[in-house]
Parts: structure tokens; C-alpha cells; sequence
């Protein structure tokens, strides 16, 4: 008798959405199957990495992150062209630090402008990123999203307290948004809920579950990512079948391994140990059920992208 | 503060109770209300964070640390509040009207119901009338020199002649006064029996125990009394054991709501020195005086009362019995005793006949109490092989799921807020609470009626229920519970804690303020309904079944007369599930005590329901915890639990 394997069945499939404007717009979702589960269904869409470009210069990254981007961190113009020259890029994340109250805060005027130019200077879709300040965020990102009408910003993160202005103005400019909400499967499903309820369509909406480095608690996102991804395929639950984006170059970048010199604590080169968690986060959040991912090292995207390929080819 | 100044004594008066007291200079004024015999609400019991003992000192000094609870203008005003305030001088203070307690809303229970529930009476079925209390009358030959055996033996042999009834224990108080009774009698007595409960006896022992005699035949008149010793209110029957009826009834608040609203902070003030023994002494003249207004309204004697049953939640229970608390609220959560022994009634205090015993329903766990076997008890879940859903809700919310082959159980803590607690403008059910409300779904103007139909002072639970449905519906509040600010109206505003509705503007107030619910507020009543809803959810689930597998659901609680089935479920309290499986009983407690003090197969149910009910515990259940946070939405994040719901909230969307 020959071995069959057992098989889940489906009975949802997570949305398409597509992201960007012109020629170099990139589809995300369509899953019918858990993440690589290729022998089930199908994942007609590969996971996309967006490469991180900060708004102002970074002082406190380590020197293995740095590198690659030696010249360019002043300028978000620049790094981003860089980062899709040099490193092929498919998509940016630009991370508005500057605009953090409790440090530079700078106003939303000027940095819907830097936006602005870095999202007329690429043709590749653009995520943009607020502080997690419900109301420096509703400033400013309502004024991003009012300065860069047409271009289908990814923007974020939208919370459940600041979700209805920042909603309403990426309805009225046209933009995807992020719903953001602290690692819960009912709390994800709620800020859906509400966002749909204000008017967003579900093409334009993606889960943040919110997570972490390994080795802080990646498991608990792991847990509710499996868990929105099994209520969405297994159990029709329409409002958590969108596709999940995962804000993570900033959680592995903060560690206090990646920060650890050459063989500090054993710990072995620090480069390579940079890239490592980084790469390794990614994979175990891809595995969770991840279509986006926003990392730093060009390195760590290479793994994964290598790790990506290896998985979805057929031999 | 000196010596010499705790010494001095100062007179303070209260109005509108009109009573005044002496106390010592420095005393507190709350303490000093409470033992002058005025009613002050102190949900907080006196820590100062409820803001509901606030008074209006009219003459004389107080020394008072101003709280947030009090605004600059009230405090300019003369507005203190009780607890935070110590006697410096004689004083008239007042206590405004909505600082009082009222009787009025608790005694009117049983009035008209909300559709499609029904009486409760006939529940219960297949018990006889054969009260645990029973009066023998026996003719005895008096003592000769040939027949000189003793007084008590006589009687023995009298109830085995004519009765055919042996043995019966004898309690003492009947040996102390058998010799006089007979003769007195002219050797015809009537002697008073008591069935016991089986559960605290030892095998063998005599179940029948003689508890009074009485010259001549006194079989006419025999009373009991049922107790049902809420959180809030105690409420009593007077029972007529010879015609198997309700004589009277009657309810007061339970006097130590003066040391907080709720258990847990009881609980706590029993840890204070002679903290316990105050709260039984008040619990006691709280049922004393309710007693007392029985026997007026039905004119029966004191001496014809021989029974009483009691029921009410387990910490209810330990408080009234003087036993230690503590345990109770602290894992692993255990009560002193499921099953109480007979007690005397007047060595608790309770000012009754020396001979009459008191027996308390039997409890499951520390917060699955008497009340709820009693209510299971009076309801005959027991009985039948329907799956029902029993849900008492109060502060501590009860549930039980089965029939008559198997009783799953769990309590959650709601908090207040079905009481009114922890709202803003809320209140118990007393006249003035706002109780039903509608609203125009195109200006936004509300429709309000309160109970008593006087002008309005406050929010009780039900009402709450009724604004949080109606302002959902019409779309001012979203499914988070969160104001929709965009609309057009004056009425949705924002306030010191945040968004909230006005329901009644100031000049139409009996308090002179605008009543608003808040933000605030709503989420106290989201969390309230999301903990019971959780509970019935993970109960249900944990016994493979879902909400449609519900032939009936029972709901008892201290809404009183009025609970709307379809807000209920409109919030997501209930299940969305065919509103005729629906019954709403009022009082389940008072209910299976009352049946307890009519049938001795009620007292042994009773005890073999209280042996059924398998207890869940909550709190430590991590499917709770994510069923809970599901519910904290209206009126659920699964809006496929909520078909009929969900439908009507889409379509009423495309109105607005």
C-alpha cells in the first residue's frame, strides 16, 4: 500500500492585495494553504521583503548594520535608491524616527515632505511607518497620506485608537493601511472589524500582529500569526484573511546580541551574528504565516530570499 | 490630636433621617452615620475612592483631605465626603438624595416582566407539601403510682401510640420546660418537630428531632421564614406552614453595604479588629428588622415562628454565621463548610423563639454559593432532562449548565457595573434610576423613563443595558464602545473622563447636573458582559457543546422586575438564540429557600444538587481569558455568534 500524506483541507483563502502604483506594482496573499504548504494548496504569491531607510540618521545601529549603507544614512533619497540599486529592493519601508515626540519630533509638515520625495523618487511600493504615537502619528500620517494622494502608500501603524482618522484619510487618498494591535488573535480581528466598518476596502488592509526578535518572545507571535492564518483558511473567518506584515528589522537590530562586540560573551563574530538572528527571525515568521517582511541587512535578506526559493521550487 | 481633645464629645445631626448621635471629637463621619442609624452609601467602604458617601455640611467643622471624587464647586459648597471627614465641632449635616439608600425599587419586584419571560413558580416540579417543621398534637395519660415513669418518656411513648413515630432525638430546651408544659397543658401538648438535612448527620442518627412542646394544641399556627442574603439586598418571606403560603414579604439593603459594595472589600474589612463581628451583628439587625415588619404585616407572633432558611452567596453566608472569610479569597479559594449544621437562630442574633433552628442552603465552592443551589433547586433544573442554562447575574456572576443527569458550574467576577457600580451617574435600582431608554435615529434625542417615573437621578444595570443597545444601534457608540463624534448632535460631547452622552440635562435632574454615560462607563459594562459571557462560553465549551444545544435559559439576578432578553442580547450578554427559550425568574434564591421551608424533599435536593454541581474554576483558565477578550466588543468580535444581532446592526448601518 502506498503512504499517502494526510492532508488539511481548506475552506478559505487569504486576500490578494496589491501594493504600489505603475509597472512595479507587487501582488501579496492569495494563499489557499499554511505557509509552504505547497502539497496542500497553493501560495501563489511569494513573500516580499521591504528594505528599511530610515528618516533621519541613525545613532545607535550597530557597525555590521551600518556598513552597507556607509553615505547614504543621511539621506532617505539616496538610501533607498541604494538599497534597490545595490540590493534589489522590492519594496521600501520608510520609518519615520524623527517624528518620535520624545525625541526629535519633528512636525508633519516636513516630513510628509521627505516622503513625498522619497516616494516620487522610486517607482517600487513605498510602507510607511509612524512612531506608535497615537496622536504625533494621526498628525503626521494624515498629512503623508493628504501630500502623497495616488501613490498607494502602505501606511502605518493604525491602532484602534487612532484607526478612524488615520482611516478615513487613506480612504479619501487611496492608500493600503496597516492595523496594528498587541500580539492578540481577537484584538487583530476587531480593529478589522472596525476598519471595515469606517470603509476601507479589504484590498487595502494589513495585519501587524506585532513581533519580536527570537529570543524575546517570538513565540507568542508565532502563536497568534498560526492562529489568524488557521482562522482565516480553516474557519472562514473573513475578517482575519488578510495578509500579515511584520515590522521586524527594528526588534533583532535592538537586541542586546546584536549590540555585543567580536566574541564578547562567546558570543562569536558580531557581523555574522547580526545577520544571523536576523535572518532567523524572518524565517520563523515566515513559516508563521508572514507575506511581508521589513529587514535591514542585505545579507539576512539574501538568506531568506535563498531560503524562500529553496522552499517554493519544485525539484 | 490630644488626648484631651478624643475626649471631648460632640453631637452631630443628620437629615432627612432626622437622628442625632454623640460621638467623640475626631471621630469619622461615615462611621458616625453608619452607628447613628443614617443611610449613606460607601460602595468603596470608606477608602475614600467611590465618591458615593458624599454630604452636605450645613453647620459646624469638619476636617476633610478633598479627593477628585469632589469637585472645587461642591467642596466651596459645603460638599464632603463622609469617610474622608473626622468631627471637630457639633454638626448638622445632610445627606443628599443621591448619597441615600432607598427601599422603594427593591420591593418592587414582581410586577409586570419583560416579554417572553414567564413566572417561575411552577418550575419546580414533583415536591410535596411536607415542611421539614411539623406540629404533633398529643393527649397523654396523666402519671399514676402505678405508671409514674418519667414526664419525657411519656411524651415518647405518646408519638409512638398515636403517631407511630420513634426514634426522636430531644433537645434540651424542651427538657427545661416538659414538666410545666404538661401540666399546664392538662397533658395535652403540641409538639414541634424538625426534619434535618441529611448531609451533616452521621449514619443512623435520627433524622427527627424534637425541638418545642406547647400546652394545649397549637397545630393552627406555624411559621417559617426564607432569607435571601444578597450583596446588596436581603429579602424575606414569611411562610404559613400549615396552608403552604406566602404571608408576606419584605426587603431592606443589607446594612454592611456602609463597608463596601462588594465582597472582596468585606472580605477586607473582616481583617480589621472586631471587623467581622461588626458586619454579622449588621447583617443580623438588617434581617431583624425586616422580620419585624413581617410579623406586623401578617399579625403573627414572634413565639409562632420555628424555622428559618437562608440562602444567599457563600461569603453572604460566612459573614451572617461570624465565620472567618479570609480563605475564601485566597487560592485555593476554599469556604469554611459546603454543608452547614443547624444553628440556633437567636445565637446568632436573630430575635426569635430560643427554640428555633436556622438552616442554610448548602454551597459548591467559595463563590458558587446557597443561592445558586437554591435557585437551581426552585427552578428544577434538577429534574429534567431540557439542557439549561442557568445565569445569575449580579457582581459575582453564577452559572450552571445541565439537567437532571450531570450540573457543571463557575462563577465570574462581573463587577458592579449591573448594579450601577462603577458608573459615573450610576445607582442601584432605586426610584429615579433610569431605567428604559430609546433614542431617535436621526436627531440622536433620547427617550428616558425611570423607575417610579420621578425625575431622574442615576443609571441602574438594566437601563445601562438599554443605552449601551439603543446607542449602538442608532450608531452613536461603534462596536468598540467608542463615540462616533462626527455626529450631529449636543448631546455627544467630551467631558472630564472623556466622550459621553448627556441622557438628561441638569434642570430635568433631581441632582441638578447633567446625567451622562461615559466612554468611561461603557467599558466598565463591555467588560461586565464580556466576563459573563466568557463564562457561560468556556463553560459551554468545556462540556462539548455549543449555544444552540440550549433548550433554556434561566436568568435570575437583582434586576428586579425589569430585563430586557433582546438588549441583553443585543450587547452580547446572552447568546443569540430563540428569545421563547428565555425565562427570566427575578430572585432564584429566595425562591429555593422558600420551596426548602415547604418540602422535606426539597431540603434533601437541596443538598443532592449541591452534591451534583461539578465546579469550574475561572480564573485560572486561559480559554477564558481568550473567550473574554473576544467579547470585549458589541457584541462580539465572532459576529457569527451573533446572526440576528449582526443583521440588524448592517442593515440598521445603511440607514444612517
Amino acid at each position: 500500500m502506498t503512504f499517502e500524506i494526510p492532508k488539511t483541507s481548506y475552506s478559505g483563502k487569504i486576500r490578494e492585495t496589491t501594493l504600489g502604483t505603475g509597472d512595479k506594482t507587487i501582488t501579496i496573499g492569495g494563499e489557499t494553504a499554511y505557509p509552504f504548504h505547497l502539497f496542500e494548496g497553493e501560495m501563489p504569491h511569494l513573500p516580499k521583503i521591504a528594505m528599511e531607510v530610515w528618516d533621519c540618521s541613525p545613532e545607535d545601529w550597530a557597525e555590521a548594520a551600518l556598513e552597507p549603507f556607509t553615505g547614504v544614512t543621511d539621506d532617505p533619497v539616496a538610501w533607498a535608491k541604494k538599497c534597490i540599486d545595490d540590493y534589489g529592493a522590492e519594496m521600501i519601508a520608510l520609518q519615520l524616527i524623527s517624528t518620535d515626540p520624545n525625541g526629535l519630533n519633528r512636525g508633519a509638515d516636513e516630513t510628509a515632505e521627505v516622503v513625498k520625495k522619497v516616494a516620487d523618487a522610486i517607482d517600487i511600493p513605498l510602507i510607511v511607518w509612524g512612531t506608535g504615537n497615537e496622536d504625533k502619528d494621526t498628525e503626521v500620517l494624515r498629512k503623508v497620506a493628504e501630500v502623497c494622494q495616488g501613490k498607494n502608500l502602505i501606511i502605518g501603524p493604525v491602532e484602534e485608537g487612532d484607526h478612524k482618522r488615520i482611516g478615513a484619510s487613506a480612504i479619501g487618498y487611496n492608500h493600503t493601511v496597516i492595523a496594528s494591535t498587541p500580539i492578540d488573535i481577537n484584538l487583530a480581528k476587531q480593529l478589522n472589524i472596525l476598519l471595515s466598518n469606517l470603509g476601507v476596502p479589504d484590498e487595502r488592509l494589513l495585519i501587524d500582529p506585532t513581533v519580536s526578535s527570537i529570543g524575546y518572545g517570538i513565540e507568542y507571535a508565532y502563536s497568534v500569526m498560526e492562529r489568524i492564518r488557521m482562522a482565516g483558511l480553516t474557519q472562514q473567518d473573513e475578517k482575519l484573511q488578510f495578509p500579515i506584515i511584520c515590522n521586524i528589522a527594528k526588534e533583532v537590530w535592538k537586541t542586546k546580541e546584536v549590540h555585543l562586540a567580536n566574541n564578547e560573551l562567546n558570543m562569536g563574530d558580531a557581523k555574522k551574528r547580526g545577520i544571523l538572528m536576523e535572518a532567523m527571525t524572518a524565517m520563523v515568521l515566515l513559516l508563521a504565516g508572514a507575506d511581508v517582511l521589513i529587514m535591514r541587512h542585505p545579507e539576512a535578506i539574501k538568506l531568506v530570499r535563498e531560503m524562500i526559493a529553496e522552499l517554493t521550487t519544485t525539484k | 490630636m490630644t488626648k484631651a481633645a478624643i475626649d471631648k464629645k460632640r453631637k452631630v445631626h443628620f437629615d432627612p433621617d432626622n437622628v442625632d448621635i454623640i460621638v467623640a471629637q475626631g471621630e469619622n463621619l461615615l462611621q458616625a452615620a453608619i452607628d447613628a442609624g443614617a443611610h449613606i452609601n460607601a460602595s468603596c467602604g470608606g477608602a475614600g475612592v467611590c465618591g458615593t458617601c458624599k454630604v452636605l455640611i450645613k453647620e459646624g467643622k469638619v476636617k476633610s483631605t478633598r479627593t477628585e471624587k469632589l469637585s472645587a464647586e461642591e467642596y466651596k459648597h459645603g460638599f464632603r465626603q463622609a469617610c474622608q471627614s473626622s468631627i471637630i465641632t457639633d454638626l448638622t449635616v445632610s445627606i443628599p438624595v443621591e448619597s441615600r439608600l432607598e427601599t422603594a425599587v427593591l420591593a418592587r419586584e414582581g410586577k409586570e416582566m419583560a416579554a417572553g419571560v414567564q413566572q417561575p413558580e411552577t418550575l419546580a416540579t414533583g415536591w410535596r407539601f411536607n415542611p421539614p417543621l411539623s406540629k404533633l398534637f398529643v393527649e397523654l395519660p396523666p402519671p399514676t403510682l402505678e405508671d409514674n415513669t418519667s414526664d419525657l418518656s411519656r411524651v415518647l411513648r405518646g408519638l409512638k401510640q398515636q403517631y407511630n413515630l420513634d426514634n426522636i432525638s430531644v433537645d434540651f430546651g424542651v427538657i427545661k420546660k416538659l414538666a410545666k408544659v404538661l401540666r399546664d397543658g392538662d397533658w395535652k401538648v403540641t409538639i414541634t418537630t424538625l426534619m434535618t438535612g441529611t448531609e451533616t448527620q452521621s449514619d443512623g442518627e435520627p433524622r427527627l428531632t424534637m425541638i418545642n412542646i406547647e400546652p394545649g394544641d397549637t397545630r393552627g399556627k406555624y411559621y417559617s421564614l426564607a432569607f435571601d442574603i444578597g450583596t446588596t439586598g436581603v429579602r424575606a418571606q414569611l411562610l404559613d406552614l400549615k396552608r403552604g403560603r406566602v404571608l408576606a414579604q419584605g426587603v431592606d439593603y443589607n446594612g454592611q453595604i456602609s463597608y463596601g459594595a462588594d465582597v472582596i472589600t468585606r472580605i477586607a474589612y473582616c481583617q480589621k479588629r472586631g471587623g467581622l463581628q461588626r458586619l454579622q451583628k449588621t447583617v443580623v439587625t438588617t434581617m431583624n428588622g425586616i422580620i419585624k415588619e413581617l410579623l406586623t404585616q401578617a399579625e403573627v407572633e414572634m413565639e409562632d415562628i420555628g424555622y428559618v432558611v437562608v440562602a444567599g452567596n457563600t461569603t453572604m453566608l460566612q459573614l451572617f454565621l461570624g465565620l472567618e472569610p479570609k480563605y475564601l479569597r485566597l487560592t485555593p479559594y476554599t469556604p469554611v463548610a459546603n454543608f452547614m449544621p443547624l444553628v440556633r437562630a437567636n445565637y446568632l442574633g436573630l430575635e426569635l423563639g430560643e427554640h428555633v433552628y436556622l438552616y442554610a442552603l448548602p454551597s459548591v465552592a467559595s463563590y458558587v454559593g446557597a443561592d445558586i443551589v437554591s435557585g437551581i433547586l426552585g427552578t428544577g433544573v434538577h429534574q429534567r432532562k431540557k439542557l439549561t442554562l442557568y445565569v445569575d447575574i449580579g457582581t459575582n456572576g453564577e452559572i450552571v449548565i445541565g439537567n437532571s443527569d450531570w450540573m457543571v458550574t463557575a462563577s465570574c467576577s462581573a463587577g458592579p457595573a449591573f448594579e450601577g457600580g462603577g458608573i459615573k451617574h450610576g445607582t442601584i435600582a432605586t426610584d429615579g434610576a433610569i431605567e428604559q431608554f430609546d433614542i431617535n435615529p436621526s436627531n440622536f434625542e433620547p427617550t428616558i423613563s425611570t423607575i417610579g417615573d420621578t425625575k431622574p437621578k442615576g443609571i441602574c444595570g438594566s437601563g445601562l443595558i438599554n443605552i449601551v443597545a439603543g446607542l449602538l444601534e442608532a450608531g452613536v457608540i461603534s462596536q468598540n464602545g467608542k463615540f462616533n463624534t462626527d455626529l450631529h448632535t449636543k448631546r455627544v460631547r467630551e467631558g472630564s473622563d472623556g466622550y459621553e452622552y448627556v441622557l438628561s440635562w441638569a434642570p430635568e435632574t433631581q441632582i441638578s447636573k447633567d446625567i451622562v454615560i461615559t466612554e468611561v462607563d461603557i467599558d466598565n459594562l463591555i467588560r461586565a458582559k464580556a466576563a459573563m459571557y466568557a463564562g457561560c462560553q468556556t463553560l459551554i465549551k468545556s462540556v462539548g457543546l455549543t449555544g444552540n444545544n440550549l433548550e433554556q435559559v434561566i436568568i435570575a439576578g437583582a434586576f428586579g422586575s425589569s430585563l430586557d432578553i433582546e438588549k441583553s442580547i443585543t450587547i452580547g450578554l446572552f447568546p443569540d438564540i430563540p428569545r421563547d427559550r428565555f425565562i427570566y425568574i427575578g430572585n432564584g434564591s429566595l425562591l429555593g429557600a422558600r420551596l426548602t421551608c415547604f418540602s422535606t424533599d426539597m431540603l434533601d435536593e437541596g443538598e443532592k444538587v449541591a452534591r451534583m454541581m461539578t465546579n469550574f474554576e475561572l480564573s485560572e483558565n486561559t480559554t477564558f481569558m481568550n473567550n473574554y477578550i473576544a467579547a470585549l466588543f458589541l457584541p462580539h468580535t465572532n459576529a457569527d455568534e451573533f446572526p440576528s444581532v449582526s443583521k440588524r446592526l448592517a442593515t440598521g448601518e445603511k440607514v444612517n
